[in-house]
């Protein structure tokens, strides 16, 4: 297809770009008008240097402007053409999608909290560092690791860092050659990638026919180069590692550390701790298990804790009390180092700090209790019908795949398209990469009952079709919403990714 | 527990659909040793929705904010005017509680945004092509040296010791476990001495990082390291910390920068203790195979009607793994439809004008300092380094002005450790009113 005919109007939307309700809306760059007068704004309006006029900028931007009623109505109308957990259920597995409280949206914006500047000086900003202290306590108990940097943006930056802990506590043992991770098939992708900017190399583990960490896999790999195991816990086929004592310690004898990949602290919170059974440092999805809102792609956070052995090389700056005064350490020689050149995502830890103080002490375990029977009901209303590649209980999501439907030519993706026009987002498709055409569904502790039956019947309807032979609909999926299967392939060949001018 | 839906009635049906008995069952694969007993750990009281209000409430009104203080700090993170509009638009649920746009049927909304997001911060820097964020600017910093890296299959990187030390120190720190040398050029005054930046440039150089303004405030002609960029077949790539300056001043791609990253925060974010921010990228398109993080790319449904999908995954961690060009997942995503809104408002005059009333402001404080205190010479936009006689009397001002109610600066050895203590980092925005100016002139007098 041509630029030109992209520019085309669906001419069905030609007066008013509404039919019904669903709306189309052009590029802001398409609204074709002169920009209005500007908007008012405080401040000096006098004169600018000679010195700084010389390099004044030749060539407009070109940013078109629109006026505030046409602002709002353009980004309402496109927030409208988007799934989100407020519209309904997000199964996304790996990714706990979960209610995100409107009293943070509330309180992060508190002029006390938002207006403060990070270098302001420490003794006007003591209640925001008292919040983000308490926090660090509070991620230190839940994940039985006691030290936690609240520098990482996101999850992976946090793999950065731990890993950058890791390497740090091997060299100071003079064990330099350890620069080897293993990493399960299993796990996420930025796994491996975390572990290349740090300069090590990773090693794939093939799992178990269980899904698990196979230990004999396991002690083959195991050598004076092995700096780490890089676990997820529970996996991500869902299951929790049960030898997980047997792992630590089999890589803690062999002179390594373990990783935990904290993506999954949802079926644990409260129940269970990482720390306890082993591993030595855990990075934290705040962004999921304490649901701070996910923004359409962020932003996360990403807090480390570590064990005694790792915390002298936290990265700085660290936030410490120091009598009764809160304050920003930024010199250690033992530190990795700063990873952000910012304290932190503040507002996102803001928000993680509420979620904790609602559920608080006595609550707290029910997240992964109601987290953990969520999927396994969806699982047991679904195991008959859709392929259950590895038995047993599930944790906080499930895995299925479509071997059953694949013999009636539907594959994962179609019934992920047919989800979208019976209401529902899509669950996690084709990870994990052990099993083929998986499909996997974390049902996070803020859906009803009702939800879920809703869920599991679309999903079984999906199944009937398949076995009646009536797939037409499951191949042409989604045909519901206002724009049906893209064209990916198009987009990666010849990018377009700047509105030509 | 408000945040969950089912009653005791609906968790007793359920597991009787699972077929077990109770709750503790559902856990019986993680071994006994590592259960804890319910409501054992050290963690404060649950509080209620008054009680949360409470609390936070009580934290925030510990702080001095902006709405109550004039602020003349900047070093990264600026105090612009946030319209309202942004914040409305940034708390819709449908751009909030969404995940990152996985399946484009259902994310129109967020990827249209991303692609005027990446349009209008292409146009701003002037670059061709825009990712759809990385966390900040330092790490962005970083990336662009290890893109540089990889573009040109050199190691080298030469880093200009003004730009921003938070910016160098992270960007030193991810490059200090790979093979390769880095190398800071020291710039012996507040600003930057192209000379010595570009004396440093040799044919194993990947990239020569500097910033415009740089991390002073300092603006110069970037023209001279293009050139010798050229000679040396490396890339050139531009650091900014406040991109409101692009409205008034020639932007990084005028300038020739192969690559130009920097904070976004100054397009409607506040300034939230340093965060969440908006890292941003940029490049020459015929690079963008080798840029970190996602992007939005243009593209038409089954039907032939226009839609947008993230693209060029095949760059990425979820696909690529450890041969991946950055181990970026979750960005910002959320700060780029903030970025978006807000410049949709501003349009080219709205920005025009703050970048205007922030260098008028900086110029007008500049041009009527007393004889004590001095400020760098030579181009600035909205930040500058004042120089005191000594630390006491830079120290005695500080106080003196917060008692007024005025953060006139930042201690310059607060982020460039090595500086001595009679330095104040200076910035000014629309923010800052000829008012404010005059009280921070009259009270510079206990300088003296």
């Amino acid at each position: 297809m041509s630029m030109s005919d992209m520019n085309r109007a669906d001419t069905t939307f030609k007066y008013s770009g509404t039919v019904g309700m669903q709306h189309e809306e052009p590029l802001l760059f398409e609204h074709a008008h002169e920009a209005p007068e500007s908007i008012n704004l405080p401040g000096v309006d006098g004169e600018i240097s000679a010195e700084l006029s010389a390099f004044s900028r030749k060539q407009a931007a070109n940013i078109p402007g629109l006026s505030e009623p046409e602002t709002v109505r353009h980004f309402v109308r496109l927030s409208q053409w988007n799934h989100g957990i407020e519209t309904g259920f997000y199964p996304l597995g790996s990714c706990t999608m979960k209610y995100n409280p409107r009293v943070n949206e509330q309180v992060v914006r508190l002029p006390g909290l938002a207006h403060i500047h990070p270098d302001q000086p420490e003794d006007t900003a003591q209640g925001v560092l008292e919040l983000m202290y308490e926090l660090q306590d509070w991620l230190g108990e839940v994940s039985g690791l006691p030290h936690v940097t609240l520098q990482p943006a996101a999850g992976a930056h946090g793999e950065l860092a731990g890993l950058m802990m890791i390497k740090a506590a091997l060299d100071a043992r003079g064990q330099s050659q350890r620069r080897k991770v293993l990493v399960p098939d299993s796990a996420h992708g930025t796994n491996p990638a975390s572990a290349a900017l740090c300069g090590m190399h990773t090693v794939e583990l093939k799992s178990g026919a269980d899904g698990r960490i196979d230990l004999d896999e396991l002690k083959a790999h195991l050598d004076d180069e092995t700096a780490a195991l890089m676990m997820t816990n529970p996996n991500t086929a869902g299951a929790f590692e049960s030898d997980i004592k047997e792992i630590c310690q089999l890589v803690h004898d062999a002179g390594g550390l373990v990783y935990g990949d904290g993506a999954n602290l949802n079926a644990l919170v409260g129940v269970a701790r990482p720390g306890d059974m082993g591993i030595d440092c855990l990075h934290i999805n705040v962004h999921k298990t304490f649901s701070t809102p996910h923004g359409g792609g962020g932003p996360g956070g990403g807090p480390v804790a570590v064990n005694d052995t790792l915390a002298p090389y936290l990265p700085v700056p660290r936030i410490e009390k120091h009598g009764d005064t809160l304050t920003l350490v930024n010199a250690c020689d033992t530190s990795v180092g700063p990873v952000l050149g910012t304290p932190g995502q503040i507002g996102v830890y803001i928000r993680a700090n509420a979620y904790i103080s609602a559920f608080g002490r006595q609550h707290l375990h029910k997240i992964a209790e109601d987290a953990v029977l969520n999927a396994n009901y969806v699982l047991h209303r679904l195991k008959d019908r859709y392929h259950v590649p590895f038995e047993g209980l599930c944790k906080h999501e499930c895995l299925l795949t479509d071997e059953i439907q694949n013999k009636h030519g539907v594959k994962t993706l179609d019934i992920a398209k047919r989800l979208i026009d019976l209401g529902f987002h899509p669950m996690t498709v084709y990870f994990p990469l052990i099993v083929h055409g998986a499909m996997l569904i974390e049902p996070t502790e803020t859906e009803s009952r009702e939800t879920l039956d809703a869920f599991c019947d679309a999903m079984l309807e999906i199944a009937d079709a398949c076995e009646a032979g009536d797939t037409e609909a499951l191949h042409e999926a989604p045909l519901k919403p206002f724009r049906r299967r893209l064209d990916e392939t198009q987009a990666a060949r010849k990018p377009v990714l700047v509105w030509p001018e | 527990m408000r945040f969950l839906p089912h009653t005791d009635t609906d968790r007793t049906a359920m597991l009787e659909t699972i077929g077990v008995s109770n709750m503790a069952e559902l856990f019986s694969d993680i071994p006994g040793e590592f259960h804890i007993e319910k409501g054992s750990l050290e963690i404060a009281d649950a509080l209620s929705e008054a009680g949360i209000v409470r609390k936070f409430t009580k934290a925030s009104e510990k702080n001095r904010n902006a709405t109550n203080s004039r602020y003349f700090l900047g070093g990264g993170t600026y105090h612009h005017f946030v319209p309202a509009v942004v914040d409305y638009i940034i708390s819709r649920g449908e751009f909030l509680t969404a995940y990152t746009p996985y399946q484009p049927e259902i994310s129109q909304g967020t990827l249209q945004a991303l692609f005027e997001f990446q349009t209008m911060i292409a146009r701003l820097t002037g670059m061709d092509v825009s990712n759809a964020s990385m966390y900040e600017a330092a790490t962005a910093t970083a990336e662009a040296a290890l893109m540089a890296r990889r573009v040109t299959r050199k190691s080298r990187v030469v880093m200009a010791g003004s730009v921003n030390p938070r910016y160098r120190s992270v960007t030193a720190n991810y490059l200090s476990r790979l093979d390769g040398e880095y190398a800071e050029v020291d710039m012996g005054r507040h600003g930057t001495d192209l000379d010595k930046v570009i004396a440093a440039i040799d044919e194993k150089t990947a990239c020569v990082i500097v910033q415009y303004p740089d991390f002073y405030g300092s603006v110069y002609d970037l023209a001279p390291l293009r050139a010798a960029c050229d000679a040396a077949r490396c890339l050139m790539v531009v650091a900014f910390s406040d991109i409101s300056a692009f409205a008034l001043i020639e932007s990084p791609g005028a300038m020739g920068a192969d690559i130009a990253v920097g904070s976004g925060q100054s397009l409607g974010i506040p300034m939230g203790f340093g965060g969440p921010h908006l890292g941003l990228f940029t490049c020459k398109q015929k690079y963008l195979r080798q840029m970190p993080g996602r992007v939005c790319g243009l593209t038409s449904d089954a039907d032939g009607k226009r839609g947008f999908v993230l693209t060029l995954s095949t760059r990425e961690q979820h696909i690529r793994r450890e041969k991946a060009t950055s181990n970026i997942c979750s960005n910002q995503g959320l700060m780029c439809t903030a970025a978006a809104t807000y410049m949709t408002q501003m349009g080219d005059a709205g920005l025009g004008t703050v970048a205007r009333h922030s260098a008028a402001a900086l110029h007008s404080l500049v041009s009527q300092l007393p004889g004590h205190v001095t400020a760098a010479h030579g181009a600035h936009y909205n930040e500058t380094v004042l120089s005191f006689a000594d630390q006491q009397a830079r120290d005695r001002f500080l106080k003196a002005a917060q008692e007024s109610d005025i953060f006139a600066g930042i201690p310059l050895e607060q982020i460039e450790t090595a500086a001595d203590g009679r330095h104040l980092l200076v910035a000014t925005t629309e923010m800052v009113e000829e008012a404010d100016i005059n009280d921070y002139l009259a009270i510079l007098e206990v300088a003296k």
